[in-house]
């Protein structure tokens, strides 16, 4: 997607499908998650095709699981392969993570420590991804709730050698800046200026949950509401920073009315603009 | 520093809890202990994976109540972890592990009824593919028949029971009303599902076509076919039960040689 026609757009869910196609919401784009249309056929997967003639998709996958040390998954690279070349997607993304280890996967995004061999290996593997699909590969930075002792770099210079190594791109995920920062203790904003500025391409907002744990606040990355008040502002500041971009709200878990969804996609298109604006 | 395998090993068994070694020494204890932040990603792989066979095996979950279902799914997790990063995979083995916890119990039938709801989300995601023309029938020899196979269609699944799970199925849908008590004696149900763009067809057969269908999807020629459906029902009319697939629209293409 050219950078200047940046618009908001939805990640796509089963239970959508049928309103959108109905009724073809005024929204930029979607992103479907890849894993849910490996199957060779069926109601969503053919849904999915009639979709993608109205609207750009983007395909965002969850099961990869790059950063194991496990072989990568050559038949889910292959059905991977196989959904890209049907469905010719603006973007194709994963994430910073691993997610299995001797075959076993615990289907999560489960963060790497940042380390000099789990940057080579990441490489590595996102270069050997690049190479299967014939594409660039957007890399997501993740919510997490631990850091390794043995880091020896923080998350955003981990990204951008991990940007330098294999020639990915960013999907920069505020939501999950701002989780993080809080988590951690870091200022969001040094993450943002820590990144490459070309490398990111696309962004994600989504909403987060605050739980308590050993009497501490610890912010939890839930895709079950929506986007904080914080979130929206640290949006604004990273858009100041990487100009207008593709930016798609995410909403997984008490998956609320189409309406809802398009009504997040309408601020960030708001937001959107005031950057434009500011920038022209 | 641990190497990065070890880590996501020890990592991957204190989830799992398959073995005693542990990361907790190697992940940061500032303000909150390594123990409770590695056990927010427990609690993440055990509702994930229950949210998804939720989603999966939703009147299984309805039958047996939402706690028992999750305590299910735990024990479940234990013995089949998934292999797969694509969480549509994990559900099948589920029959097959209620079918051992639940053997010689009175709730058996909840095998049955989890091979079923899992037959319906096979068919959802399994190929489209052309339906038998009766026509081409025609043209095949008459001593050709011995030998013919016929093969069932993708989005087609052949389940059977003692028990009468359509009835029980039916009658646990979100939108069903309260059904009656449903006697577990007045079966057994031979059942054909089929996904076809128009939605799902769900028909009782008679065992006779059931057992012809079954030989079929098994990849059996015709007369291996009609000797299993004999065996089965001896009153066996097969023009009967052909014209009945043909009408299900059950059947793909055949072949002969």
């Amino acid at each position: 997607m050219p950078k200047r026609a940046a618009l908001a757009g939805i990640g796509l869910r089963a239970q959508h499908h049928t309103e959108i196609l109905s009724r073809l919401p005024p929204v930029g784009w979607f992103e479907a998650h890849s894993e849910n249309y490996f199957a060779a056929s069926g109601t969503h997967r053919a849904q999915l095709l009639q979709i993608r003639r109205q609207y750009p998709i983007g395909l965002h996958g969850v099961g990869l699981s790059l950063g194991s040390t496990d072989p990568l998954n050559r038949e889910h690279l292959l059905a991977l392969r196989r959904l890209v070349r049907i469905v010719e997607p603006v973007f194709v993304s994963e994430h910073l993570s691993w997610g299995s280890i001797d075959g076993t996967y615990l289907n999560d995004l489960l963060p790497l420590p940042y380390t000099e061999e789990a940057l080579g290996h990441m490489s590595a593997r996102v270069r050997e991804v690049q190479d299967f699909l014939g594409r660039q590969v957007l890399i997501e930075n993740i919510s997490s709730y631990l850091r390794y002792r043995c880091a020896e770099v923080p998350e955003w210079e981990f990204l951008s050698a991990l940007v330098h190594e294999s020639g990915c791109g960013l999907l920069l995920d505020v939501n999950n800046v701002f989780v993080n920062a809080m988590n951690h203790g870091f200022d969001a904003h040094t993450f943002l200026h820590g990144i490459p500025a070309s490398a990111v391409q696309e962004i994600h907002l989504a909403g987060h949950t605050v739980m308590q744990l050993d009497g501490r606040d610890i912010r939890i990355d839930t895709h079950s509401t929506h986007v904080s008040p914080e979130v929206w502002r640290l949006y604004a500041a990273a858009l100041s920073r990487f100009g207008a971009l593709p930016t798609l709200i995410e909403w997984d878990a008490e998956l609320p009315e189409l309406s809802v969804l398009e009504a997040e996609a309408e601020r960030a298109t708001s937001i959107l603009e005031s950057s434009r604006a500011a920038a022209a | 520093m641990p190497p990065l395998r070890e880590l996501q090993q020890r990592f991957a068994s204190r989830l799992l809890q398959t073995d005693p070694a542990s990361v907790l020494d190697w992940i940061c204890s500032d303000g909150i202990s390594a123990l409770a932040r590695v056990e927010i990603y427990r609690n993440n792989l055990h509702a994930g994976f229950s949210k998804t066979l939720e989603l999966e095996f939703p009147v299984i979950r309805r039958l047996v109540g939402p706690d028992y279902f999750r305590q299910l799914t735990l024990a479940f997790l234990a013995r089949h972890p998934s292999r797969s990063g694509d969480l549509h995979h994990v559900g099948a083995p589920f029959p097959g592990f209620l079918q051992q916890q639940l053997a010689n119990t009175e709730y058996s039938y909840l095998a049955d009824v989890a091979r079923f709801e899992w037959a319906y989300q096979e068919c959802l995601v399994a190929e489209d593919a052309e339906c038998l023309n009766p026509q081409t029938l025609r043209d095949i020899p008459m001593d050709a028949y011995p030998n013919l196979r016929f093969t069932i269609r993708p989005a087609c699944r052949l389940v059977d029971s003692p028990f009468p799970i359509l009835r029980i199925w039916q009658a646990n849908q979100s939108d069903a009303e309260v059904p009656d008590l449903i006697d577990l004696t007045t079966g057994p149900d031979h059942l054909v599902l089929m996904r076809t763009p128009a939605g799902f067809n769900l028909s009782r057969v008679p065992a006779g076509d059931f057992q012809l269908l079954t030989a079929f999807a098994a990849g059996q020629t015709l007369e291996r076919a009609l000797e299993a459906a004999l065996g089965r029902d001896a009153q066996f009319d097969f023009g009967a039960a052909l014209r009945r697939c043909i009408g299900l629209g059950v059947l793909g293409y055949t072949t002969f040689n």
